[in-house]
């Protein structure tokens, strides 16, 4: 099992106090086209937000901008007790190491075998050896349920192993911040599943905090609806309340709705009701 | 002019501008990377190998028959003046300070200038170069500098062989095409440079080499627009070098005239 506590004290220590991750009045506009508009919310520990909204409302721009590779016009962005908006780009590549993303297509190295991929991050921070490089990785591949594939390169994945071993690259370092940009995006119902049992397992043995961002109603139902049940080793049904996730709805560049799977089912709303069906 | 295209002029002036700026800004990030943790010494090797041993075929043969039709073309208009025997010092002379650095340098813009954008763009529109930065390395440190090392290295090599090479071929072609002696060829080629052809041929490849890995990799990290923006950004990166490499010349044999004096 991948443990989330193991190196992160400072940072831990920062972030426990409060929220996680925090978003306060965040705009940003590209052209002089507003996208966010003063977009504010929360995520605690082992919380995951779903983030659901049209095309181009902004959604994959919150993931950019939790991890630093955009920056708002005005309003501030804090990740793990960090304001990373305001952060020099030097010491944003130290606060990324305890943040990982997985890309909507990937973005797996071409150049690199699965297992050089998965130890990238490893072999970037020069403190570990080849033998805890190797354990880490197998690790990280299993709990994909990949390992198999360790010396395969990515041009000979399927699109569901890339997004696994994207999975597994951005574990590898055991980050308290998961980022998925559509993880099932283009993949088959079976296939989308399986990933979306990938994350759910993340979120409740590891206690991750995560930012979710999909199209597909079914893998939000399924992340407020189920549990990983750690004795069966598989899904379970569990009420909503127990699953740690919650629903943020972008409706032109601000947030339309926040709350959690009952609250999200039962909206009077015409717009989160339209949205729904 | 009206105040609309007066406008328009303002807009285009700033906006390039602002790519040297950027410009400007990725050269001077490239550079100071290599003072800086962590040192990619196994990328720059690789680079070395790619750029380098990779262009030294296209070198050699570019600068093999430039020195024979160097010696092809001045033997002829040096026979009219009954100063054949001089062809190696002319071609010594060309190849050394202009021909050599020049050619060779087009010639490793246009395989690897090419090459950095399509590779580093290609990077850009599938994420990777977010992903990397995103798993917290900083892609101009892992990517533009050991190309801009490697690059400036190799490039400087290059020339040398570009020049030994574009003078074996003027020899080749003097003594079989035109009769002269082996000896009377080389002493002339010999004797003909000092040491500012020396300082001429050697500095110019140095930049010329950093211009090809700075435009190659700049045109390559804006590349936006999936793979058409890819394919423009190569074109470009080409383009872009060749002209700077041709205009940096004169700047720098200007320069160097006025330091080191004037040549024979």
């Amino acid at each position: 099992m991948l443990s989330s506590t193991s190196g992160h004290d400072s940072l831990e220590s920062a972030g426990a106090a409060g929220p996680v991750l925090r978003f306060e009045n965040v705009h940003l506009a590209f052209d002089g086209l507003a996208v966010l508009r003063g977009v504010s919310f929360i995520a605690r520990r082992g919380e995951t937000k779903v983030l659901l909204g049209e095309a181009a409302s902004g959604k994959t721009l919150l993931l950019k901008l939790a991890l630093g590779l955009q920056r708002p016009d005005s309003g501030a962005v804090w990740v793990l007790g960090q304001p990373v908006s305001d952060l020099p780009e030097s010491r944003l590549f130290a606060l990324r190491r305890h943040i990982g993303m997985v890309f909507q297509e990937s973005a797996l190295f071409d150049s690199l075998s699965v297992r050089e991929n998965v130890a990238y991050r490893l072999r970037e921070e020069h403190e570990l050896t080849e033998d805890t490089i190797e354990q880490r990785v197998r690790r990280a591949l299993s709990f994909v349920e990949l390992e198999e594939a360790i010396d395969k390169m990515p041009g000979e994945l399927s699109g569901g192993m890339k997004r696994r071993v994207a999975i597994a690259r951005a574990l590898s370092s055991e980050p308290e911040v998961m980022l998925y940009d559509s993880p099932t995006g283009g993949l088959d119902p079976i296939t989308s599943t399986t990933i979306m049992e990938l994350i759910i397992k993340l979120r409740d043995e590891n206690n991750v905090t995560s930012l979710l961002v999909t199209h597909r109603l079914q893998d939000a139902y399924l992340l407020a609806t189920h549990v990983w049940d750690t004795q069966n080793r598989r899904l379970r049904a569990a009420a909503p309340e127990r699953s740690h996730t919650s629903f943020l709805l972008l409706r032109e560049g601000k947030v339309w709705f926040d709350g959690d799977g009952h609250q999200l089912m039962n909206s009077g709303d015409d717009y989160v009701k339209t949205f729904m069906e | 002019m009206t105040p609309e295209a007066e406008f328009n002029l303002g807009g285009v002036v700033k906006e390039q501008l602002l790519e040297l700026q950027e410009f400007t800004l990725l050269l001077w990030r490239g550079f100071r990377n290599i003072f800086q943790r962590p040192f990619y010494f196994d990328d720059t090797l690789r680079q070395m190998d790619v750029i380098g041993v990779g262009s030294l075929p296209i070198v050699i043969l570019t600068g093999f028959f430039t020195g024979a039709v160097m010696a092809l073309q001045l033997s002829a208009t040096l026979a009219a003046y009954g100063q054949v025997e001089r062809t190696g010092e002319l071609v010594a002379i060309s190849l050394v300070r202009e021909l050599g650095p020049v050619l060779a340098s087009l010639m490793v813009a246009g395989r690897n200038a090419s090459g950095m954008a399509s590779e580093l763009g290609s990077m850009v529109v599938t994420e990777q170069i977010d992903a990397m930065r995103a798993l917290g390395t900083d892609p101009i440190k892992k990517l533009v500098t050991p190309r801009l090392v490697a690059t400036l290295i190799m490039n400087f090599f290059l020339a040398i062989i570009a020049d030994i090479f574009g003078v074996i071929g003027g020899w080749i072609y003097a003594v079989l095409g035109i009769g002269l002696d082996s000896r009377q060829f080389w002493s002339s080629a010999f004797y003909a440079l000092d040491f500012r052809d020396l300082v001429q041929g050697l500095t110019k490849p140095v930049v010329f080499g950093i211009i090809v890995a700075a435009v190659g990799c700049y045109f390559g990290l804006r590349a936006r627009g999936g793979t058409e923006g890819v394919g423009r950004a190569t074109t470009q990166a080409v383009v872009a070098a060749s002209l700077l490499i041709i205009m940096s010349d004169f700047v720098i044999s200007r320069v160097l005239i006025t330091f080191i004096g004037q040549l024979h």
